[in-house]
């Protein structure tokens, strides 16, 4: 429990839910578990590498061989890669789109990994809940939807945007400017953001009403009947601990769709 | 007396910035759900629209929660 509630000062006797003092607490790791020449291996950064390997060992054991019969491991593993392509990267972008597949399919195979980390029994940490991750992810896709625009549209793909031709011209500078704010500045940012605060959300409840809930229910020797408090904050940290499987796959999902939308909007510019 | 004040306002705000994003998801899902219902063959399309307009929707939500936390 001190692994995800790091402050220990909860008195169950005063408090009704065991907030800690300072919200970091719950999402930064000071101390490193090892050092390799200076660099130290925090929680974090271990679990980075830990969604790494465990991206490539699904990758590797799912596709080895070339078999006639797939194992059911490799038909789970295909069927996943299958989504990524025909839905995301060929459904949205269209025929070319196919060669976009890697990007995707690494984007959303670590993303999944990474917020499944939040449910994960023992580790109860989703990589993604630190803001340097999914903003690195959509800086990423922000250089690849720039180059494509420019490489596709040369110039045109940044005039037509501060200068829409398909609106009337009492308006284009308007249009413009939010086009150009809308789509160089905030889509990166809304795209890192939505991610970073849906697993930070996802990650205070489990550990204020899991944690909490356990406090309570664990003292009930100091507090008596006080203690009962601890079983709704239980039973109702358990029901979102359910919905925040269902988030950290959507997430993923939606963070690898909204990329190939954005690439999308660079290769068929609409107009 | 403002930096007491700082936290409730932080979380009047927040409150304040899940109105509107909390409506329209709703019309967003609303319209999604008629759309699958009228036409069924059609379902796949509304529905990857429809997480796109949930997650564009929900953009301010978000960025209302993360400000309550830097306020």
């Amino acid at each position: 429990m001190e692994l995800i509630l790091a402050s220990g000062a909860c008195d169950p006797a005063e408090e009704i839910i065991c907030a800690p003092a300072d919200v970091l607490e719950l999402f930064e790791f000071k101390e490193a578990l090892f050092s390799i020449g200076g660099f130290h291996f925090t929680k974090t950064v271990f679990l980075i590498f830990l969604a790494m390997v465990i991206v490539l060992a699904m990758l590797f054991f799912g596709l080895r061989g070339n078999r006639v019969v797939p194992t059911k491991f490799g038909t789970a593993v295909e069927s996943m890669i299958t989504f990524v392509k025909d839905e995301v990267a060929i459904g949205i972008i269209g025929p070319e789109g196919a060669r976009y597949t890697p990007y995707l399919l690494s984007l959303f195979l670590f993303i999944i990994v990474g917020n499944l980390f939040e449910v994960t029994p023992f580790i109860n940490f989703p990589i993604m809940s630190r803001m340097a991750l999914p903003l690195f992810m959509a800086v990423m896709t922000w250089v690849i939807f720039v180059f494509v625009g420019f490489a596709k549209n040369q110039h045109h793909y940044f005039f037509d945007t501060i200068w829409p031709k398909s609106v009337p011209v009492a308006l284009r500078p308007l249009v413009g400017l939010i086009e150009l704010v809308s789509i160089f500045v905030l889509r990166p940012i809304t795209l890192a953001v939505r991610l970073f605060a849906n697993m930070v959300a996802g990650h205070l409840m489990l550990t204020l009403l899991l944690a909490s809930g356990w406090i309570f229910m664990s003292s009930v020797g100091d507090i008596g009947a006080r203690a009962v408090i601890g079983v709704p904050w239980f039973l109702f940290g358990l029901g979102i601990y359910v919905f925040e499987i269902v988030v950290a796959v959507l997430q993923a999902y939606i963070f690898t769709l909204l990329s190939a939308v954005y690439i999308q909007t660079s290769v068929h510019p609409e107009h | 007396m403002v930096e007491e004040l700082k936290g409730a306002i932080a979380l009047v705000g927040y409150g304040l910035a899940a109105i509107g994003p909390g409506i329209g998801i709703g019309i967003v899902v609303g319209n999604a759900i008629t759309a699958m219902a009228r036409q069924p063959e059609a379902a796949a399309v509304a529905r990857t629209t429809m997480f796109l307009g949930i997650a564009f929707t929900e953009a301010l939500a978000l960025i209302g929660f993360v400000l309550f936390f830097i306020a």
